[in-house]
């Protein structure tokens, strides 16, 4: 486990010497940016609106950072060799991909969690109400980006770069987008073939709109403790069928 | 020197060329053994293999057959590594760390607490002549510092072996001499070292057997001092110059005179002649040893012997 901590915490300081915690503070300008240009409707209608549109952004920033994070690290070990110093320790090939993947956790929530700040000050500034409810918004958030690295940093251990950003792009929409379809075919479908075949893409693609909780945050009360715990149990499922593939091609992979 | 630090046997390793079915062979039947407490040099040309078999040894790069031990395991054992340094070729280390830093992040993977860890960074950054930058970041380290700080970090475990890569690749002649004196350091404290290096000089001045490989093949293994050894032949030196006199020599093989010392290369039945040929020249004796040619030379021959 200390092996595990250790690459993890190396990550994390990595990624602020990347200046990857820059894109927090531009995050926090982009809502800035866009707060004043919302309508001052009836009283509840600004909030409900400026929830939404930070749990988008938190959104769109959450997973362009996840994908950066995921994508650089091993490759970018390999490359520049400092993956030899790591493995010619007592270190074996499974913790150090969880320590890169633990370490990339812990960067994408300590950085949700300056967003989440960002979010709750000038949601009170605008509004004059404290909405902890938007926690619940981006945690949903950091899951999906959870559910993304853990994808990206399994390409990575099989593919190039450029092919993993491509695959990752292709993966964010149609894991957004394919619920609707699928389901479709899984219900109305006459052919039997078919609706096995959209089953099993059904169920063995991750749907990543059951993190999209932004209109429940926005509009209603939040979602209920039993959807959060579910889609927590789903973001580990998948992002540990992940990391077990990647562990797969990653166990005798030459360096 | 009975205990085997290191033992490969019939090792072979094949690369898949990128974009094609054909495959290139790194390694092919290779079989080596270093003893523990020897200071063994691997050789070749580049493209040779030696990088290659680091890295089997290493668990970098998984050899397609053939069996290895390390420190007395099957290669793969992660536990051997508890006892194991390295320093990879031209080595890259996460430059946003401080020298001291990046030794406590090794150090725990070791398992070595903070105040063991504190001591054995101050001693090694001292071994290695970086004390003074103990607290600047890797990235405004020169090569040569950072050669010196992977050679600390190899050592920060206190190894019973150290894998070296091209420990002196791309330093000035200042800072070859000062790698050559860490690596003469660690050779006194009884360790093994496993030495990969262009530098014959080098090698030859640490190292006590070799193996030269070409080709992914070893093609020259054994004790440098009997490998070197020119069979039939005797190296005198004496003291003073021979000059016109040494006429009477003319029997040697050869005969070479500077700064008031000949030295003589004689066939060994010629031993007792010479020595009273010299004597008779009011020559003083100085040494009589073997005759021993240069690790360069025998490199050359052996690499254009193999690749006819």
């Amino acid at each position: 486990m200390r092996n595990v901590l250790s690459i993890a915490w190396n990550v994390v300081r990595d990624a602020s010497r990347r200046r990857i915690f820059y894109v927090v503070f531009l995050f926090g300008l982009v809502v800035l940016a866009v707060s004043p240009l919302l309508p001052n409707f009836e009283l509840g209608t600004t909030g409900a609106f400026l929830k939404d549109i930070s749990i988008s952004l938190t959104s769109l920033f959450g997973v362009v950072l996840a994908v950066i994070l995921a994508v650089t690290q091993i490759p970018g070990e390999v490359e520049k060799r400092t993956i030899y110093n790591i493995l010619s320790k007592p270190v074996n090939r499974a913790q150090y991909l969880l320590g890169k993947y633990l370490g990339i956790l812990i960067s994408l929530f300590g950085i949700m969690l300056v967003m989440s700040l960002e979010i709750l000050v000038l949601l009170g500034a605008k509004t004059s109400v404290f909405s902890p409810v938007i926690l619940q918004g981006v945690f949903a958030v950091f899951l999906e980006a959870a559910v993304i690295s853990a994808f990206c940093l399994m390409l990575t251990t099989l593919t190039s770069v450029p092919i993993t950003i491509f695959a990752a792009i292709l993966f964010y929409f149609l894991c957004h987008i394919k619920t609707s379809f699928l389901h479709q075919k899984l219900i109305g479908s006459t052919s039997g073939f078919l609706k096995v075949l959209a089953g099993a893409a059904y169920y063995a693609i991750p749907n990543l709109e059951n993190f999209n909780i932004s209109q429940q945050v926005a509009y209603g009360g939040g979602a209920s403790a039993y959807y959060m715990l579910r889609i927590t149990g789903y973001a580990i499922f998948f992002a540990a069928v992940f990391i077990i593939i990647a562990f797969a091609a990653f166990r005798r992979k030459d360096l | 020197m009975d205990e085997l630090a290191v033992g490969l046997e019939n090792i072979r390793k094949t690369y898949r060329i990128a974009g094609t079915r054909k495959k290139k062979t790194a390694v092919e039947d290779l079989s080596l053994a270093v003893h523990s407490g020897e200071i063994f040099g691997l050789l070749g040309p580049n493209g040779a293999g030696k990088t290659t078999t680091l890295k089997i040894l290493l668990g970098l790069v998984y050899a397609d057959s053939g069996t290895g031990t390390l420190l007395g395991r099957p290669l793969g054992d992660r536990s051997a590594h508890a006892s194991l340094g390295f320093l990879p070729e031209q080595p890259y280390f996460y430059n946003f760390l401080t020298a001291d830093k990046g030794l406590a992040l090794y150090g725990k993977f070791f398992g070595m607490d903070k105040g063991e860890l504190a001591e054995r960074a101050t001693y090694l950054l001292d071994l290695v002549g970086l004390a003074r930058n103990s607290h600047l970041t890797l990235e405004k380290f020169s090569k040569g510092m950072l050669q010196r700080f992977g050679i600390a970090q190899a050592l920060l475990n206190d190894p019973d072996l150290v894998i070296l890569d091209e420990p002196s690749s791309g330093l000035d002649p200042v800072g070859q001499k000062e790698i050559r004196d860490i690596l003469l350091h660690v050779r006194e404290q009884g360790k093994t070292i496993f030495l990969s290096s262009h530098q014959l000089s080098e090698v030859e001045n640490v190292c006590n057997s070799v193996c030269i490989m070409n080709a992914g093949r070893s093609v020259k293994e054994g004790m440098l001092s009997e490998l070197l050894k020119v069979e039939g032949l005797t190296r005198i030196v004496l003291a003073g110059a021979a000059g016109p006199r040494a006429e009477s020599l003319d029997f040697a093989r050869s005969v070479e005179s500077s700064e008031g010392t000949t030295t003589l290369e004689v066939a060994n039945s010629d031993t007792y002649r010479a020595l009273e040929e010299a004597r008779s020249l009011g020559l003083e004796l100085v040494s009589v040893e073997p005759y021993h040619r240069s690790l360069e030379d025998l490199f050359l021959e052996t690499i254009k012997e193999t690749a006819s």
